[in-house]
């Protein structure tokens, strides 16, 4: 019976570690009331009720079926992404999945203990959810542009265009055999990518978490703004950022007016939605937040928006490239119904593929520029408080005295 | 199943017996006792009106020895009106209806005028 106690102790000690901080005391206060119910089946279902209450609490029924469907998503991504036998680089695009998909599934636990729950707020679930699908999406993505990139074509006519697709300017040396692929990823690459993974999603769950403070105005902002700008950036770069693989679907011009767009919401987007969230900051009953506070409300809206668009922009577009290497007739829409030889599109399928990298350079760059212009943007908009002035005494005269 | 009052009938029971002695700590099991209701149904309710600040809560200071510490229960003054306006409330339209268990019966009567 002592060991079946503490069996049950033991359980309930790792139970209560899925409850965010505020709750547990709560569990803990039923365990240490069970010692005042009397002994037997009546203190057993008062320790049931315990184990009830923190089912309820970790595990409610819209939990459980947010976990579901997070699952089969999980689940349907992996089947898609994980490597067929053969491919040579089989074991790190395994890890790669496995990680992944334990990341997503892990640090919202973490965030929840370390950072609370998730804020009440529309626009703070949509920046979860969004980057959730748009990591799992991006496994499948990844998988098929990689294995494509890797793979030197059979034909020796197509071997130039792949060694130039891969930037192997001097051809003579391009090294790849014929119809085998060049080795797919280095383990040396997926730690940067795991990392990159972790900070994305660390970032959303503290700025989406109740302890971050962040408002529902600043989060709307945030991802408002990432979203413009995602969408104008996935329409200048669908098939990653090399002229190569744009320029059947775009002139490839820096004074084009979309480019032109693009550029100024990188810089001006996040300056914008900071400026935007500091203006706005106001707390629980409307009251007017600190210049500090307001700042820091600005620097979230500018890093979630240019976070957001760089997440969006490299998920649409590889997602773009790979369905596009799996599918002729993309690639027909993309050259506008223009009839391509073989050769040709193969180089528009390698430029693509190869140019696909480029969306990584977006997530690590992207949030960093919205993190400068904001600070700077929400520094420069928020007035501090002007220094009381010193009452004068007024002088005496006649007529008020 | 929420009355008139906005309060579920068992939350009413916990509030009518919370108010009985509004400025005295209450253990969980003595509240248990006093509304018949299960841990399982009581402390989900104690937690939400924690959550509302219609409750507050502390851990006792010198627990008996060989014990746990226990945790305490009471109104705050919020939640002291807001118990009373409620249980008034669902004791107005129907008598029978919030007199459904004995807490909530002894609170009206004590209760409302």
């Amino acid at each position: 019976m002592n060991r079946l106690n503490q069996a049950a102790a033991a359980a309930r000690h790792a139970a209560a570690w899925l409850l965010p901080a505020g709750r547990r005391d709560w569990v803990t206060a039923i365990w240490a009331e069970a010692h005042e119910v009397p002994p037997g089946l009546a203190r057993l279902a008062w320790r049931a009720g315990g184990a009830w209450v923190i089912a309820r609490e970790a595990l409610m029924p819209r939990r459980l079926g947010r976990a579901a469907l997070f699952a089969a998503a999980a689940a349907a991504a992996a089947w898609a992404a994980w490597p067929q036998p053969g491919v040579g680089h089989a074991a790190v695009s395994r890890f790669h999945v496995v990680a992944t998909v334990l990341l997503l599934a892990g640090l919202p636990l973490l965030a929840r203990r370390f950072f609370g729950p998730a804020t009440a707020s529309r626009a703070g679930r949509f920046l979860r959810v969004f980057s959730c699908a748009a990591i799992l999406a991006l496994l499948p993505a990844f998988a098929i542009v990689e294995a494509f990139a890797n793979l030197t074509p059979a034909q020796p006519a197509y071997r130039y265009v792949f060694c130039t697709a891969q930037g192997w300017s001097n051809v003579q040396g391009c090294s790849a055999v014929l119809g085998k692929s060049t080795g797919g990823p280095p383990w040396v690459g997926e730690i940067p990518l795991l990392l990159m993974t972790i900070a994305y999603l660390g970032v959303i769950l503290f700025l989406t978490s109740r302890r971050s403070q962040v408002t529902r105005g600043t989060l709307a902002v945030g991802a408002g703004t990432g979203l413009l700008f995602g969408v104008v950036m996935y329409a200048v770069a669908p098939l990653g950022l090399t002229n190569g693989a744009t320029d059947p679907w775009l002139p490839g011009s820096n004074a084009d007016p979309l480019v032109a767009l693009a550029w100024v919401l990188l810089f001006g987007g996040p300056a914008a939605a900071a400026a935007l969230a500091a203006w706005r900051g106001r707390g629980p009953g409307g009251a007017r937040l600190s210049r500090s506070v307001r700042i820091g409300q600005g620097i979230a809206a500018g890093v979630l928006a240019n976070g957001t668009a760089a997440l969006f922009t490299t998920a649409f577009g590889t997602g773009t490239v790979a369905l596009m290497l799996k599918s002729p007739w993309l690639l027909h829409v993309l050259n506008h119904g223009h009839y391509l030889t073989a050769i040709a599109a193969y180089r528009y399928e390698a430029n693509a593929g190869a140019g696909a990298n480029v969306y990584l350079f977006m997530l690590i760059w992207f949030p960093v520029i919205g993190l400068f212009m904001s600070a700077l943007a929400a520094a420069c908009t928020t007035p501090g408080r002007p220094a009381p002035r010193e009452l004068t005494p007024v002088p005496a005269t006649p007529g008020n005295q | 199943m929420t009355s008139s009052s906005g309060f579920s009938a068992q939350t009413l029971s916990v509030l009518a017996a919370l108010c009985d002695e509004p400025s005295q700590w209450q253990h969980g099991y003595a509240l248990a006792k006093q509304t018949g209701l299960k841990s399982g149904t009581l402390y989900p309710i104690l937690i939400r009106l924690a959550d509302r600040g219609l409750v507050e809560a502390c851990w006792q200071d010198e627990p008996q020895p060989g014990r746990p510490r226990r945790h305490l229960y009471r109104l705050t003054a919020a939640g002291l009106a807001s118990a009373t306006a409620a249980l008034a409330r669902a004791a107005r339209p129907k008598a029978t209806k919030a007199a459904r268990t004995p807490a909530v019966r002894g609170a009206v009567v004590g209760v409302v005028p």
